[in-house]
């Protein structure tokens, strides 16, 4: 079994300008499908990411540039990722296609994991 | 588990804990930190469902809500502990046993004796109370006053002003004399809730079991605080009691609803029921009668009718009379005359309905439509009973009662 990173970018404003309830109907809806995959072994782990701060870190002909995110003049931001388990890209897309991310958002970017240096 | 199954267990888990972090905060810090207890409760909720999508839900849900809140109460409280006036040692989340003893030392009864503040205007006491004690969103407490959510959360915010004004001991917990003036409201609140509990106007559910259980553990907790001398509250908890040993026949295994007629009555809670008659005879001594009265009189026959065709309809019609004249109100009214129907008393109740009809509200209440519809179905007129049960899908009703009108609906071909 293959391990695969989806990535999940939303507007930067997606969640900001919902209402609480909202918020949380959404959010019933991911967990719902987290605790699904769970139970059928699919799901691996993840991480949130904090939606303010972040940084780039720049080589710039030799000096290192630090600049402040968020990068207010992209569309998307990167909500967060998850791991999970699939044979392969074609089971990957199809765990992809029933995640409520797709429902609630546009974008999920799917990455397979190098497993080839792993014991 | 089931994708429903996590929906309503976070539905719970949100709606108990904010309840609970709420009460164990303001009794900690007071009436005026309400306004923290809050923040914090809601902070530690938002961070929940930002971060379980990622992580899945923790092993025990509540365990993290109360740390998590903890911690930042904890973060606040050492910011600025001279104002607080609290050691800074404190631990919140090891506080709490999970049974808590019913009694007035319960947090949240505490914080809907506060909240029911005669300082307060009484609807206020009301909303202040759901909001906060019973873990409403502003939403759910909206839609049980037909109010706009914007207006309730002005009226929320002028009240939680005038709570957080009434400084000193006082404040914090009132004498016997003047708890003794605000039982009537304590026992509106869980009535309320309970009302919400058993047939939300949201959601995917027909009733939400926790709610009405945590009615009617305050209820229980109320009582041995107070020795039952509030008029009406043995009948109000029989009302409680007839109602909750309904729910598991008003529900089929996938989630329908079974209308009363269809109702299988040996699934009724019998111990429920039992107790539920003890509280009705102890009702019979109550200083004065309430409309809790009545409905629990109402309950009561709906409880030791054998099945649907045993129902006494007339006495039941006769009870909503008297709860009429007691309270009067577009969905008596509309009971009323539904009761009437099934007595046979086309008449009197197509009247009682046009009662119902001339009053402001009426036609917001899913249950007035489906009563037309009724009797537009007894009178074979068709296209009456097709215009009413759609009129009564614009109302504010759960997923399971539209689901139920459009079977109606499609039956009504």
């Amino acid at each position: 079994m293959a391990k695969f990173v989806l990535m999940l970018p939303h507007a930067p404003d997606r969640y900001s300008k919902l209402g609480e309830a909202d918020f949380m109907e959404l959010m019933k809806d991911y967990i719902g499908w987290v605790e699904e995959m769970s139970a059928k072994g699919k799901f691996e782990g993840g991480e949130k990411l904090l939606d303010e701060g972040g940084k780039i870190v720049t080589n710039v002909s030799g000096s290192i540039e630090v600049h402040d995110g968020p990068f207010a003049e992209v569309a998307e931001i990167l909500g967060g990722y998850m791991v999970i388990n699939a044979a392969d890209y074609d089971e990957a897309v199809e765990i992809a296609r029933s995640h409520p991310h797709m429902k609630h958002n546009e974008t999920i970017i799917i990455r397979q994991t190098d497993a080839s240096a792993d014991d | 588990m089931m994708q429903a199954d996590i929906h309503k267990l976070l539905d719970e888990t949100v709606r108990r804990e904010r309840g609970w972090l709420i009460a164990s905060l303001v009794s900690k810090f007071g009436p005026a930190k309400v306004d923290l207890a809050e923040d914090v409760a809601q902070d530690a909720i938002v961070k929940a469902l930002a971060t379980w999508p990622y992580k899945g839900v923790p092993d025990n849900p509540r365990a993290w809500l109360r740390r998590v809140a903890g911690n930042a109460a904890i973060d606040r409280v050492r910011r600025s502990a001279r104002e607080f006036g609290v050691d800074e040692d404190w631990d919140f989340a090891t506080e709490e046993p999970d049974i808590i003893t019913p009694s007035l030392s319960d947090p949240e009864l505490d914080l809907m004796v506060l909240c029911c503040d005669p300082a307060i205007e009484p609807r206020d006491q009301l909303f202040l109370a759901l909001k906060t004690v019973c873990g409403f969103t502003a939403a759910e407490t909206a839609a049980l006053f037909f109010m706009k959510e914007d207006a309730l959360s002005q009226r929320l915010a002028r009240a939680k002003r005038k709570l957080k004004n009434q400084s000193g001991e006082l404040a914090r917990f009132p004498t016997r004399f003047a708890l003794k003036a605000r039982l009537p409201q304590l026992l509106k609140t869980i009535y309320l809730m309970f009302a919400w509990g058993y047939l939300p106007r949201r959601g995917r559910e027909l009733f939400r079991e926790d709610i009405c259980r945590e009615a009617l553990r305050l209820s229980d907790g109320l009582f041995a605080a107070t020795d039952g001398e509030a008029a009406g509250h043995h009948a109000l908890h029989a009302l409680l009691l007839f109602q909750m040993a309904r729910l598991p026949a008003r529900v089929s295994a996938d989630g329908q609803l079974i209308t009363l007629e269809q109702q299988d009555r040996t699934l009724g809670e019998q111990t429920m029921i039992f107790v539920g008659f003890q509280q009705l005879e102890a009702a019979k001594s109550s200083a004065g009668l309430t409309r809790y009265h009545f409905e629990a009189g109402i309950a009561s026959l709906h409880a030791e009718a054998a099945d649907w065709g045993q129902t006494k309809w007339p006495a039941i019609s006769r009870f909503y009379e008297l709860l009429h004249a007691q309270a009067p109100s577009p969905a008596v009214l509309i009971n009323w005359a539904v009761s009437l129907m099934l007595s046979g008393a086309f008449k009197a109740a197509e009247e009682t309905l046009r009662e119902a009809a001339a009053r402001p509200g009426a036609d917001q209440l899913p249950s007035f439509h489906l009563a037309r519809a009724k009797l537009a179905d007894l009178e074979g007129d068709k296209t009456a009973a097709r215009t009413a049960l759609e009129a009564a899908k614009a109302c504010q009703v759960s997923e399971p009662v539209l689901e139920h009108i459009d079977r109606d609906l499609s039956l009504s071909q």
